[in-house]
């Protein structure tokens, strides 16, 4: 049988590559390596499922809520199906962020590797897109408020936002005509993108190999892709599935925290008040309070303008890094970059704490409440930054903490000063260039003894 | 020609738009210079805002501002931040241009505090200058001379205080509810200012306590109108600052029948004295927490009960006929059961038999209770002690309310319970809402102290239960299967998992 087939697409070369790939083995966790296929097992469970989704669900008004509705409590195993793609959705993000996360640890992003990092953040971004979309197409009322919400920040774009409002949205306000564009967007458009972008980012994988530890250009000791690696992810997914399994029965509309929470609930109207303390889901969390801690107006602009576009500088900085960090270029350790990944680990979290409203005690909104859920945030992220300084400093001799420093000063100024955030962050920022520079000075004009 | 009829027309338009702009009134050089006054320190003392407000106002009422400067009716600034300050509408202020009184009593310069009308003392005390704009008589026209005499428009005009007894007006205010009556018990007159007001109040006081003893025993403590309605700054019934309104009427009331010193000496039908503790009771009371703590305008206060005018404590046989205003089917039921011969028997006020008058507590299933201390039991053991089938009844009564408040408790928790794991309730909701309306249907049907009827008035309740129990167990069920089903897979996985680890265990040990 093999021959026949390799006698017709020459596949024995394609064999031959396969049995001798392997997988490199260095100072760190071997774990790491098992992420990018924990997000992939996860992606084909959101196919599996969507598409079981996708022979009951009904886009439109009067019957996007109620085939779901018929779904989760009529068909069989119809609650089991939505719960594992929704329970899948967020382990996807959460593997994807640890995976994007571990890869820019451990510098894989260095040269030859610099598409395949670009291609995952794209994956990345995509991933997020798919959460955006599917949030709204149950049509209940928690579902149209957030995308109300979360479609608005668009029209912060400048010049373009109204316009860009109106494509997204396929008008001015959020009807059922936003619902048919997204799920346009999230059966057909961002799935086609999606394979399509994963079929690459595999192929530089399979193509260069995984990355072998820094300072290496080939790994000392390997590990063979078939069977020992191939076979352990096997296992890994198997224990996914029982994970998935377990979550969905025993929390079928999730953990219940804010923004990770599918309980259908009541329909959508669009004529009913704001839902009060809507929440975007949890990773969109940081962008949402960021933008709240923007005032209406920065340098005669408006403050949610100012804020996207120092979203987009930080997410256009975390795509072009393979550029950025030299060293790594180099095939040198860079600490600077390695404190970069963990100062916005740091960011993030302080960032999506706050928007959880961790520590709030009556309203959120009331000033008091405010500077309670600052301080109790900050409290949290000053305790996690000070166990990843001590745990960098101790276990893996790291020396340079500047941009972590400044990420923790930040949030000294502002959750226990008081200070507003932009002027802490301007603090932080300035105190942080001042220490570089004088580093990069007294390591006489060295950028390398710098960073 | 047409060419030129236009443009004629068009020229007269911008003339005529020319001219109305030219026609807007400026102040007067006097009105100028007490806008732009200021204070010792240099400050103006017309506020922006009191500016903005004399902008804003038409051409008349500036005319009249200019004519009251003029005439130095008002002749300083601070009499004229202040009459700005009231921010009234154009109506309201229209009529206080037009009063010489107001405008006179209202400048500090003219007056001591006894006749100032000020803006800094407490509302609601003798001159308030708010109460006196919002008094609805002076909305309605009917300004100071309307009950004080004189001419309003007169430059001076005290000649006045014509209406009423020269002596001894506070020792016996019988004239009072005369005066208020000229207008209020005249229909043509009255037809003049608000036709839907009724005009039978007088013929109602006469016929009340209150009138009884203002009028016939001259007593000084008996009220008038004024007592409840004040005098200066009279407002609607429903003003919420009115001392009729819904809210302050326990208040209004309260103020002489919770004073034991006004009370004093005043007996009640059966000799006995009459109490000072209603108002004291009706907070505590269901009826008194609606209205005063929920805000629930509907919750009845005193004259609910009492009546308005014709205010009178009801009599035994009235009291249900008050409470059947708003619980007419337990009224109803009352009526027509063996409980309304045995009450009328001993001659006890039905409802307030068992639930009491003005502490009214709210109402709960023991009361139902055949044991020592319950309602039921302690009563007809009193008087019904040869009748022990209606203590087997109100047994019936209290356990079958007592069952489906139990059940209805339960199966909400489970109900919410089920939810969470995801499973569908809607069918154990939907019987739930059955269950809520026939307990909150049986505790009516109470009333009719009959078996047979409160076991039609229950029966879909109880159906309900055995229906909810059966749709928990089966929801119980298939959440076991679920939890089954998981076990089942995670064995399965497991396997397939050990079988994986075997596998590589074999294929290292190998190679």
């Amino acid at each position: 049988m093999r021959g026949w087939i390799d006698r017709r697409y020459q596949l024995t070369p394609l064999f031959e590559f396969l049995r001798h790939k392997e997988v490199p083995i260095g100072s760190h966790w071997m774990g790491w390596y098992y992420l990018g296929g924990v997000t992939m097992f996860f992606f084909v469970v959101q196919v599996i499922t969507g598409v079981l989704l996708l022979m009951y669900y009904q886009p439109g008004e009067a019957t996007s809520y109620e085939s779901i509705r018929f779904l989760t409590t009529k068909v069989p195993f119809g609650w089991l199906i939505r719960s594992i793609h929704s329970w899948s959705a967020h382990l996807m993000i959460i593997s994807l962020t640890l995976h994007m996360f571990s890869t820019m640890m451990l510098k894989a992003y260095r040269p030859p590797r610099e598409i395949t990092w670009v291609s995952g953040y794209l994956l990345f971004l995509l991933t997020l897109g798919f959460g955006f979309s599917g949030y709204l197409l149950p049509w209940n009322k928690l579902a149209y408020f957030a995308t109300t919400v979360g479609t608005n920040i668009v029209h912060s774009v400048p010049l373009l936002g109204d316009w860009l409002l109106q494509v997204l949205r396929g008008g001015h306000d959020v009807t059922i005509n936003t619902l048919y564009r997204f799920f346009a967007g999230h059966v057909v458009i961002l799935p086609l993108a999606f394979v399509g972008l994963i079929g690459l980012h595999l192929l530089l994988i399979q193509r260069q190999g995984m990355a072998p530890p820094v300072g290496t250009t080939t790994a000392p000791r390997g590990m063979k892709f078939f069977p020992s690696f191939a076979l352990r992810d096997l296992l890994l997914w198997f224990a996914c599935l029982m994970l998935l399994a377990t979550l969905a029965v025993f929390l079928p509309y999730g953990p219940g925290i804010p923004g990770m929470d599918w309980e259908l609930g009541q329909k959508a109207d669009p004529f009913a008040p704001a839902y009060p303390g809507i929440k975007p889901e949890w990773y969109f969390l940081w962008e949402y309070q960021l933008l709240k801690e923007f005032p209406p107006h920065l340098f005669g602009l408006e403050g949610p303008q100012v804020c996207l576009f120092v979203i987009a500088i930080l997410l256009g900085i975390w795509a072009i890094i393979p550029w950025m960090d030299r060293r790594a270029y180099r095939n040198m350790h860079s600490p600077a970059f390695s404190d970069f990944g963990w100062g916005a680990i740091l960011f993030l979290t302080y960032l999506t704490l706050m928007g959880w409203d961790i520590g709030a005690k009556s309203g959120s909104d009331d000033p008091a409440s405010l500077q309670n859920i600052a301080h109790t945030c900050a409290l949290w992220t000053l305790a996690a930054g000070v166990v990843v300084v001590v745990v960098r400093a101790w276990r893996f001799e790291h020396r340079w903490f500047i941009l972590t420093g400044a990420v923790l000063l930040h949030i000294v100024l502002h959750g226990l000063v008081g200070m507003s955030y932009l002027v802490a962050a301007l603090i932080a920022v300035v105190a942080a260039a001042i220490v570089i520079i004088a580093t990069y000075l007294l390591g006489r004009g060295n950028w390398s003894a710098a960073a | 020609m047409k060419t030129l009829s236009i443009f004629a027309g068009l020229v007269l338009l911008s003339t005529g738009a020319f001219a109305a702009d030219q026609s807007e009134v400026k102040p007067s050089s006097k009105l100028a210079a007490l806008l732009d006054a200021k204070d010792e320190s240099g400050k103006p003392i017309i506020t922006p805002e009191q500016r903005s407000y004399f902008e804003g106002l038409n051409d008349n009422l500036k005319e009249m501002l200019n004519h009251a400067a003029d005439k130095e009716t008002i002749s300083r600034a601070e009499h004229l931040s202040i009459l700005l300050g009231l921010q009234l509408s154009p109506q309201k202020m229209e009529l206080l241009l037009q009063n010489n009184c107001i405008l006179c009593h209202s400048d500090s310069a003219n007056h001591t505090p006894d006749t100032l009308f000020s803006t800094t003392v407490e509302p609601g005390s003798h001159m308030n200058l708010n109460d006196v704009v919002e008094d609805v008589h002076f909305r309605r026209g009917i300004s100071c001379a309307g009950c004080h005499g004189g001419d309003p428009t007169a430059d001076l005009g005290h000649d006045m205080v014509k209406e009423w007894p020269e002596k001894d007006r506070d020792k016996n205010r019988a004239w009072v509810v005369a005066f208020c009556a000229r207008c209020h018990a005249d229909p043509a007159k009255m037809h003049d200012f608000n036709p839907a007001l009724p005009t039978d109040q007088l013929a109602k006081f006469k016929t009340s306590p209150h009138g009884h003893r203002l009028l016939d025993l001259h007593d000084d403590r008996a009220p008038s109108c004024v007592s409840c309605h004040g005098v200066h700054g009279i407002r609607p019934a429903k003003d919420p600052k009115s001392k009729v309104y819904a809210q302050r009427v326990p208040d209004t009331c309260g103020a002489c029948h919770a004073n034991a010193a006004i009370m004093a000496g005043i007996t009640r039908a059966d000799g006995s004295p009459m109490p000072t503790t209603q108002l004291a009771e009706y907070r505590t009371s269901v009826h008194g927490r609606a209205l005063l703590e929920r805000g629930d305008l509907g919750a009845p206060r005193c004259n609910t009960c009492h009546g308005n005018h014709a205010a009178s404590p009801p009599g035994v046989a009235q009291v249900s006929k008050s409470c059947s205003i708003c619980h007419s089917a337990n009224s109803g039921l009352f009526d027509g059961s063996k409980h309304k011969q045995a009450f009328d028997q001993h001659n006890w006020p039905e409802c307030g038999k068992c639930h009491s008058d003005h502490n009214i507590a709210k109402t709960g299933d023991t009361m139902l209770s055949t044991a020592a201390g319950g309602l039921c039991g302690d009563c007809h053991r009193q008087y019904a002690a040869d009748h022990p089938e209606c203590i087997q009844t109100a047994d019936y009564f209290h356990q079958t309310i007592a069952q489906m408040d139990e059940a209805r408790s339960r199966f909400s928790a489970e109900s919410e319970k089920l939810a969470s794991r995801g499973l569908d309730v809607e069918p154990i909701s939907n019987q739930l809402t059955e269950l809520t309306d026939t307990l909150k249907k049986s505790r009516t049907y109470v009333h009719s102290f009959s078996r047979s009827t409160f076991q039609q008035a229950a029966a879909p309740g109880l159906a309900a239960i055995t229906k909810t129990e059966e749709l928990t167990k089966v929801a119980h069920e298939e959440f076991e299967y679920r939890r089954w089903g998981l076990r089942a897979s995670i064995v399965v996985i497991g396997i397939l998992m050990l079988a994986i680890y075997l596998k590589l265990r074999q294929l290292e040990k190998r190679s």
